[in-house]
């Protein structure tokens, strides 16, 4: 039987191979090749229009790119791009780099938009949700550039197959993309996980709403091929990420925490405590029924103020009263989780 | 034996082996197309572009004092009693014409919740990050124990007296002082990315993660229960490095990832508060979380297949979890040794393998599929303990049981374009999980099915209704791996039978410009009628609405609202087939928000914003037939904030701000339970969170340098 470590070598040589066969061309050239639109054709700048008015043909690009837009796109709300990354003019991969398009990168060619006065916008990009151009020809702007890069994932995830759009998130002309700030982006995804939001608002929750924490935290709203979108390849590994003392092997392993934490925990929120789904004892009741204590009926009767004696088993932390090492436990007599 | 492992070269050999061809002929079409004619942009200056150099920057400092705080309503931010605290932030930004670049930021400086970090670099050529956060977790302010101490090692005061039960402990109430069950967790990482190509990017982060504190545990003696306060000290440090490749037609990411998280402590001993059953078990020890370390090797990427807008995605990653702390001793009872093993030998193999495809064969028609691997190979082996019963007596030879399994999952989805207006998709998903041995349920599969219409029947409206179905199917169960004692007829929910119909409807509506109106609902019904015992059905029901107006920029206002139900019943038994009960467990949400931001004159701003959040649970057992209901358990938060700033000057804006927050909550499983109130259990004596919190605040915000262009 083959032991994982000779093909994980050998898988790593394939990576490295394949790697450097789709590196090779690209090192090959030392300036990159000008982005080109995806769907649009590109020609040189027209010769100057007739006194008839003609006006250039669509697809034509402006005479003097992003000086041309600024001429009447001069709003702060518009300029403050130019705080961002997107304008950063000694990135040559950016919009505004050397041979970069500049506005045009993504909004399409503005020849014929400029030369009508700002009337004709045949063959240009808006962007937003009452856009003329569809979400698709929206997005495969933005994917023209970042498909390979941060987007890898984007065509096989569930965003993509919901019509998404790229700018249904990103805010791209902000000095401070909403989304891409810890401390709003909840309320950007909200927007349509409405649920989620709710469940921030519970009495046990991550420290979304503090501003302490953000869905991209456990989340690649970008895709991924893990469930849900996670960051890491299975819940269990999300979790542990921040919470690496759960994370074992132990000695005494739980079995319904090795295979998954969301099998207990609801990780947006929860009324009852510790991100439970349900308390303690009925959680556990529902996969233990031993003969004993696990399996007899709590009922009121065991709380205080009843009049008997209030119940071990029911009060304060319940079955975590003696049985406290529920994630597992690494103690040779934690046979029990008791130790 | 699962058919398919992290011992098996197939998947693993499949997706490389897709990857490597179609890498291989995007190579070859990127090559092809660095010939393409370019826009001509020579004239292009940008001129006009107001690129940012220089610096500027924010800076906010002032104070708020509040009253009536306490650990429940400063959980995560630190303001956790009366009293005044710093507000202070800061921003600075500093850039130069050649694309030098650094910024500062940081955020409640005067709060145990601070952060800050410095982002430094060369545009276009490398970048550096260095980030500190601070969390605090501040869960109860009202624990009482008359534990001394710390480090691992709890002490009972002088002269105590131990009992047969709580109420023979005749100096307890003497005794208990207030502990504070509290933690911060301190977060410092450096990220650096350095621009090696156009197309490669290297890339590294180290982290180191501390939380320390004192946590929340429990133990026993038998029956005899304690609930401790515990020290907590954990080191988590993490490093990601490697390296990305994105062209036109491909992009890989080599990643390797290394967590090593280590426990200064590896026990917690304490002393026995009741009178010992048996001589000698005078102390306890339990075990704390081992120190373990996690490495993973990773590849993903995708090919754009220069087909019907069709991309293939690829990922697979290979992982070892490890832990071989030494043992503790198997009891504290004179004469106890660590097992002969000495340590566990820990050794987890982590796989995962996925295969995805989207295309748009036709403009109407846009397909996607996934197939993906998940394996957890617990190589571990088993270890036969000779165990101690809660420091009491022995309890004979177990065989640790250890837990793997693999799963794989398959999915895709169908969506069509009838009309402009209409759309309608067909989506599935098949998941197969194998369990490794000594584990109960051996195998269950999953199939689950989709159907979905999207309409916008007028302009600026959409909705979307999803209906679905899930059927999973457990195909055996290994009773030979049944717990001693266990019940045979208990099935465990997450691998039971389980039928599962669910409804998602979503709209939006925007009938004028200022006016957005969203809408939210999903249904869930679970039923797992082949489980004799256990979980039977949860209903989960959850609906939000939003409505925002905007008529002008000088004033919007928005109001939302949420209700959300989880109703499930499960039975049990009372030992035998005859006696069993019934559990019906419901649990209520409600969300209401209201708010608005004014802008009455050109210096003044006014934005107010309220939520009120009550919930509700209860549990209604049925046993013998009589129905016997708990108390209800609720919760209520009720919260205003508002605040008035006025501009002084370009530069200066001073910022007021009045805040009220209330809540308060029941439990009953804390309500009346004093450290003494149950006799065979010295509790904490945690009280339910209550507090009334009024909060004023007065900051001044200065910004400086050159404004936004």
């Amino acid at each position: 039987m083959r032991r994982p470590l000779r093909s994980g070598a050998a898988m790593l040589l394939a990576g490295a191979t394949l790697a450097l066969a789709g590196a090779a061309p690209a090192l090959a050239h030392v300036d990159p090749p000008a982005p080109a639109p995806p769907s649009t054709p590109v020609t040189a700048p027209p010769a100057p229009a007739a006194a008839t008015t003609a006006l250039p043909r669509v697809g034509t690009y402006s005479a003097a790119g992003a000086d041309t837009c600024l001429g009447c796109h001069d709003a702060p709300a518009l300029t403050a791009i130019f705080r961002t990354k997107h304008a950063r003019p000694n990135d040559p991969r950016g919009p505004f780099g050397h041979g970069g398009l500049q506005c045009e990168a993504c909004h399409g060619p503005g020849g014929r938009h400029a030369a009508s006065g700002g009337t004709d916008m045949a063959g240009m990009v808006q962007f937003g949700h009452d856009a003329p151009a569809s979400h698709r020809r929206q997005d495969a702007m933005c994917l023209g550039c970042h498909q390979t890069d941060v987007a890898q994932q984007w065509g096989s995830g569930p965003h993509a197959g919901a019509q998404v759009a790229c700018t249904d998130c990103h805010s791209l002309h902000a000095i401070k993309d909403p989304v891409q700030a810890r401390a709003t982006q909840v309320e950007v995804c909200a927007g349509c996980h409405q649920a989620q939001r709710v469940d921030l608002l519970k009495p046990s929750h991550h420290p979304l709403r503090e501003g302490k924490m953000a869905c991209t935290a456990c989340h690649a709203p970008h895709g991924s091929s893990a469930p849900a979108q996670l960051v890491k390849n299975t819940v269990t590994e999300t979790c542990t990420g921040c919470h690496a003392e759960y994370r074992g092997p132990f000695l005494w392993e739980h079995q319904p925490v090795a295979e998954d934490c969301s099998n207990c925990h609801d990780a947006h929120g929860s009324v009852q405590p510790s991100l439970l789904k349900a308390r303690a004892p009925f959680l556990c009741q529902q996969c233990h029924e031993g003969a004993g204590h696990p399996s007899v009926a709590a009922t009121p009767a065991g709380l205080a103020g009843a009049g008997a004696a209030p119940s071990v088993y029911l009060v304060a932390g319940s079955c975590t009263n003696c049985h406290s090492q529920v994630h597992g436990s690494n103690h040779p007599s934690g046979r029990a989780l008791m130790r | 034996m699962n058919r398919l492992g992290p011992d098996s070269p197939r998947p693993a050999a499949l997706v490389l082996g897709v990857a490597a061809a179609l890498a291989a002929g995007a190579a070859g079409a990127q090559t092809a197309d660095a010939g393409a004619p370019a826009v001509d942009t020579s004239a292009w200056k940008c001129a006009q572009c107001p690129f940012f150099t220089g610096v500027a920057g924010d800076a906010t400092l002032g104070g708020e004092y509040v009253h009536g705080a306490n650990a429940k309503y400063g959980q995560y931010t630190g303001i956790d009693r009366s009293g005044g605290y710093v507000d202070a932030d800061a921003d600075a930004h500093w850039r130069n014409a050649e694309g030098s670049y650094a910024d500062v930021e940081a955020q409640r400086l005067g709060l145990p919740a601070r952060d800050a970090s410095i982002d430094g670099g060369q545009e276009g050529r490398f970048d550096l990050r260095v980030r500190y956060d601070g969390q605090p977790d501040h869960l109860y302010d009202s624990a009482l124990t008359p534990f001394q101490g710390g480090n691992g090692n709890l002490r009972l005061p002088p002269g105590w007296v131990p009992g047969a039960s709580t109420a023979g402990m005749s100096t307890l109430g003497a005794s208990l002082a207030p502990v504070d069950i509290e933690t911060q967790r301190r977060t410092v990482s450096v990220l650096g990315q350095y621009q090696a190509t156009p197309q490669w990017t290297l890339f590294s982060q180290f982290q180191r993660q501390e939380k320390d504190g004192t946590g929340l545990t429990s133990a026993s003696f038998l029956t005899e229960a304690v609930q401790l306060p515990r020290y907590i000290d954990y080191v988590t440090d993490s490093i990601e490095a490697g390296a990305a490749w994105s062209g036109h037609a491909a992009g890989l990411r080599l990643t390797y990832t290394g967590s090593w998280f280590e426990d200064d402590s590896n026990a917690l001993n304490f002393a026995n508060p009741y009178t010992p059953l048996v001589a000698g078990s005078t102390d306890g020890r339990l075990g704390t979380p081992p120190s373990n370390q996690l490495q993973q090797l990773a590849a993903t990427g995708n090919v754009l297949v220069p087909w019907r807008s069709t991309v293939v995605t690829y990922g697979l990653s290979l992982g070892s979890l490890r832990q071989n702390a030494a043992f503790l001793p198997v009891s504290t009872l004179p004469g106890a040794a660590a097992p002969a093993a000495g340590a566990l030998d820990g050794n987890v193999l982590l796989s995962h393998y996925a295969l995805g495809l989207s295309s748009r064969p036709w403009s109407r028609l846009s397909l996607r599929g996934n197939a993906t691997y998940e394996g957890r190979d617990d190589r571990t082996t088993p270890i036969p303990v000779a165990y101690t019963v809660t420091d009491t007596y022995p309890g004979g030879t177990a065989l640790a049981p250890r837990y793997g399994q693999n799963r794989l999952r398959l999915d895709g989805g169908a969506d069509y374009a009838l009309v402009r207006w209409a759309r309608v998709g067909i989506g599935g998903e098949y998941i197969d999980l194998r369990y490794g041995s000594g584990q109960v349920p051996t195998h269950t599969a999953e199939a689950r099915s989709w159907v979905r219409a999207t309409v916008l029947p007028l302009p600026a409206m959409r909705i979307t209704l999803k209906y679905g179905d899930a059927l999973r199917k457990a195909s055996g169960y290994d009773l030979a791996a049944l717990p001693a004692g266990e019940s045979a007829l208990v099935r465990p929910y997450d691998a039971a039978p389980r039928d599962q119909r669910f409804t998602t409807l979503t709209g939006s509506w925007s009938p004028l410009p200022t006016l957005a109106w969203t809408l939210e609902a999903y249904l869930a019904n679970d039923d797992y009628r082949s489980s004799p015992l256990g979980l039977q059905s949860v209903h989960e029901r959850r609906t939000s609405t939003m409505l925002s107006w905007t008529p002008r920029d000088t004033l919007s206002a928005h109001l939302d609202a949420g209700y959300q139900s989880r109703y499930a019943l499960q039975n049990g038994s009372n030992g035998s087939a005859n006696d069993t009960w019934l559990l019906a467990d419901t649990q209520r949400f409600w969300n209401l928000g209201a708010g608005g931001r004014w802008v009455p004159q050109e210096r003044w701003t006014l934005a107010l914003d309220y939520r009120y959040a009550p919930s509700f649970a209860s549990n209604d057992s049925t046993v013998g037939g009589l129905a016997q209901a708990f108390p209800q358990n609720t919760t209520r938060l009720d919260t205003m904030d508002l605040n008035l700033s006025y501009r002084c000057s370009e530069a200066m804006l001073v910022r007021m701000r009045l805040a009220h927050e209330s809540f308060s909550s029941s439990d009953w499983a804390l309500d009346g339970v004093a450290p003494a109130s149950v006799p065979d259990l010295l509790s904490l004596g945690l009280q339910t969170y209550r507090y009334n919190v009024n909060l004023v605040g007065v900051t001044l915000h200065y910004r400086f340098g050159k404004t936004a262009p």
